[in-house]
């Protein structure tokens, strides 16, 4: 429980120019789940993608489950126990949802054994296996993009704002699975969220970033959490 | 901080034609260069120049085409063509004179005009994919070729026309002829394409279904587009051929096509000036260098070419922009000033439009083959309501909004936007009965500024200058108050694809509004904005239907959203229609409460639903 999933150590990147992440340090524990929030703009995505490899590092270390991945590009940093659920319908339009789902496994033989537990949660995409993803309506593809992350059984996912454009029900179920998740494999979080009352429900702790550096750190365990992440929002 | 960019609009023209400044003084210098260089330099290399400058020309438009609206084109050549064998063939059966010279000028361009329309109908009908284009422009000049060839003695066949008697004027003039028309062509292109018109094209090139629905046809623009194009290859054709003497049947070939596309590649796409300095350059070099190592020459080129595209791929001239530091100021290109914002009095409604209903649908229903993803909606709504459509995920929702807002989408049924049956029409058409529809995911343009792509959602309204561009940004004070709220008026010169999801979001429900629309469909419109931003385009969307009287039909999945602002609400589950009414009536339900709602502890408001504010 106490072994560090992810560790940033004073990261600064972006894109070409200009700086967007300015010295962020966080740690995640593994089996500890992270909200990171903050307003638009302010580079939430960003670092992200700076975890996952997509943009090159300026400074700092970036290290996954102990192993240093800082200089690693993004098809190698997927290699290690961690999965991306990024904001943008990053599916394969033209494969089903079965090839969709398929892809980030190395056996198709594995496929009914890891997709056993994701069905109770989105109880739809069993029914149709054969559709392709990309007629799948705008929910529906980002609960195709999140079963896909946890089809891998990972021990770190990232997610990027999943409650967008689902109906409130699923964002329940989508609550639920997270913190089972977390329970049953011990699987460190992090995810990005404008949805407060979401975030704070399902994380233990938060972070605010704000202009590329991290504002405030706490336990969303605190009675004033959803309070002091709103003012950190509204200014 | 926003009162110091929301000035009155004073002098905008004043400041437009500093614009065009620097301009004019480059092309002042370089019609001087042109006057003097006839007398330093040797007859071989004005010989070379000349020829080069005919090559540039037609290089040119490869890039308008190419470089900023995205149509990646092999055909120019068959243009070229064209211009080449009209003077080729007048003068050969005719003989020269003044009056046949002005006949093959005038076929010149009305075959360039009549080929071009043929082939841009062709290439860019409703629904042709940018792939399809580029094919038809690799086929066009192997079929211009074996036209040539099978010509028999009448075009030359393989060997071509030579030996016709061309105008009988000095090296000299040739050049400055030549010359002066290249400079003159590309600074005029250069004005059209920084121009607020040209940014269109640029708007086509990102992303063309945003074009449509913001009531702008890209095939007529880029039809006229290529018909453009077109004429000025085939002038430039027709003087190469005078000047030269020779034409032959490769002039109209893909292999020439290609060759200018790697012009463009090596100069810099994009840039205009580019391409022309490197067809001169590489046009000069293989005029000195291929004679003496013809097999070694193009191998250099052919690596060069290979280089550059993984080292540098915008081409040698954006490297040269690069050191812009060491230029003036004003010759960097697309950095001109932010416009100033300006709020426009938008037109408020009087009570006797409120009997038309903004949106009535009949019947509507769609069918995905046998799957049918619509099945009798009906619904009517009023200028000033605000209707709520909710629905699980995958009910339906989007496509509805399609249906509404391009006629072939739907399979059968009526809708009628402000009293007008949109029938079958296309979006850019519906778009002028008032409708304006914001994306579910957000639908910029990648590589525009918010300056310009806001510019470019008011292009139906107010024809954008193909001369320069305007210092002013007038825009609804509706969409205004978007950009504000959302602070997107500090961000006005970054560019689209900088910007965070939630921004492009806002971005273009602003771009929407900027169409002054009387019925706006907006697919889940504060999808990754905070809530107090949310708070306030609910505020924006509240005042757009109360004082301005449009009919605004929203998806959302945040129910206190939905309660805080909507007149109506319609529930759609599996393609049907299955409950509309007001607020308290629907969301109280128990319908909605058990399918859809979920449990308050995810929702963004410590308070129960708020019910019926506004029914």
């Amino acid at each position: 429980m106490n072994e560090s999933a992810l560790t940033l150590a004073a990261i600064s990147s972006g894109y070409n120019e200009s700086i967007v992440i300015r010295n962020v340090s966080l740690e995640i524990k593994s089996g500890e789940i992270l909200a990171l929030v903050g307003k638009n703009g302010m580079g939430k995505t960003t670092l992200l993608k700076s975890i996952m490899g997509f943009l090159p590092k300026r400074s700092g270390s970036i290290s996954i489950f102990g192993k240093d991945v800082t200089r690693l590009s993004a098809h190698q940093v997927s290699r290690t126990k961690i999965a991306y659920a990024p904001q943008e319908r990053a599916l394969f339009h033209e494969l089903s949802i079965r090839d969709n789902l398929r892809l980030g496994l190395s056996r198709d033989s594995l496929f009914d054994e890891h997709f056993y537990e994701i069905e109770s949660i989105f109880p739809f995409l069993k029914s149709r296996m054969a559709q392709r993803a990309g007629t799948l309506s705008g929910g529906e593809q980002k609960m195709l993009l999140v079963a896909r992350a946890l089809m891998v059984k990972p021990d770190l996912i990232l997610i990027d704002e999943i409650t967008e454009g689902l109906q409130p029900s699923v964002i329940d179920r989508v609550a639920t699975a997270l913190t089972h998740q977390r329970v049953t494999h011990g699987t460190a979080i992090l995810f990005v969220e404008q949805n407060v009352p979401f975030a704070v429900s399902v994380a233990d702790r938060y972070a605010v970033l704000k202009l590329g550096e991290i504002i405030d750190v706490g336990a969303c365990s605190n009675s004033d959490a959803q309070e002091n992440i709103m003012r950190h929002l509204s200014v | 901080m926003t009162k110091s960019n929301i000035e009155d609009c004073s002098a905008r023209q004043g400041g437009a034609m500093r614009s065009l400044r620097p301009l004019a003084g480059i092309t002042i210098f370089s019609l001087v260069l042109v006057g003097v260089a006839p007398s330093l330099l040797d007859t071989y290399l004005l010989n070379t120049l000349i020829r080069s400058f005919c090559f540039a020309l037609a290089a040119l438009t490869v890039d308008i085409l190419w470089g900023y609206t995205g149509i990646l084109t092999f055909g120019q050549s068959a243009f070229f063509g064209i211009g080449a064998y009209a003077a080729g063939l007048v003068f050969t059966q005719m003989g020269f004179s003044t009056s046949h010279a002005w006949l093959a000028f005038g076929i010149a361009v009305a075959a360039a005009i009549t080929v071009a329309l043929l082939v841009g109908w062709l290439s860019f009908y409703q629904g042709a994919t940018p792939l399809y284009a580029s094919v038809i422009s690799l086929v066009l000049p192997i079929v211009m070729t074996q036209l040539l060839f099978s010509g028999g003695e009448f075009t030359g066949s393989s060997s071509g026309l030579t030996g016709y008697s061309t105008p009988d004027i000095s090296l000299e003039s040739w050049f400055w002829v030549a010359g002066s028309a290249l400079v003159l062509v590309t600074s005029v292109a250069w004005m059209f394409v920084q121009s607020d018109a040209g940014r269109v094209l640029k708007g086509i090139r990102d992303n063309e279904s945003r074009c449509e629905y913001l009531g702008i046809n890209p095939s007529l623009i880029k039809i006229s587009l290529l018909v453009g194009a077109a004429v000025i290859a085939s002038v430039a054709g027709f003087g190469y051929a005078s000047f030269s003497g020779v034409v032959a049947p490769e002039l109209a070939g893909f292999v020439f096509g290609t060759e200018m596309i790697i012009w463009v590649a090596l100069g810099g796409r994009g840039t205009l000036i580019g391409p022309v300095l490197g067809t001169i350059f590489i046009e000069t070099m293989s005029s000195y260098l291929g004679g003496s190592l013809p097999f070694l020459w193009k191998l250099l080129v052919g690596v060069g070419f290979v280089l550059v595209i993984i080292f540098l791929p915008k081409g040698l001239i954006p490297l040269a922009f690069k050191l812009r530091r060491y230029l003036p100021k004003a010759l960097i290109p697309g950095k001109n000033s932010t416009p100033k914002l300006v709020a426009l009095d938008a037109p408020r409604l009087t009570s006797i439009a409120r009997t038309i209903p903004a949106m009535h649908l009949a019947g509507v229903a769609k069918n995905f083959g046998s799957l049918q993803v619509l099945q009798g909606i009906d619904i009517i709504a009023y200028p000033g309501e605000l209707v709520s459509l909710v629905g699980p995920n995958g009910a339906g929702k989007t496509t509805l909004m399609r249906c509404m807002s391009d006629g072939a989408e739907r399979t059968s049924g009526t809708v009628e936007i402000n009293g007008y049956d949109i029938k079958r029409l296309p979006a850019y058409r519906c778009v002028g009965y008032g409708i304006g529809r914001k994306f579910q995911t957000a639908n910029v343009f990648e590589s525009l500024t918010v300056a310009e792509c806001l510019r470019i959602a008011r292009t139906r309204i107010e024809r954008p200058s193909a001369i320069w561009r305007e210092d002013t940004l007038a825009l609804p004070a509706y969409a205004l108050a978007v950009i504000k709220a959302t602070e997107l008026d500090q961000k006005l010169s970054e560019v689209c694809h900088d910007l965070s999801h939630g921004e492009q979001q806002a971005l273009e429900l602003a771009m929407v509004l900027a169409l002054e629309p009387q019925v706006i469909l907006l697919d889940e419109p504060t999808a990754g904005l905070t809530k107090s931003e949310r708070t306030k385009i609910g505020r924006i969307l509240i005042e757009l239907s109360e004082d301005y009287g449009l009919c605004c039909l929203l998806v959302e999945h945040d129910l206190d959203f939905v309660c805080e602002i909507s007149t109506k609400v319609v529930v759609l589950h599996q393609g049907k229609i299955v409950m509309q009414g007001t607020v308290e009536e629907v969301i109280q339900s128990e319908l909605v409460q058990s399918v859809y709602a979920g449990s308050p502890m995810h929702r963004e408001s410590d308070t129960k639903v708020k019910i019926g504010e506004r029914a």
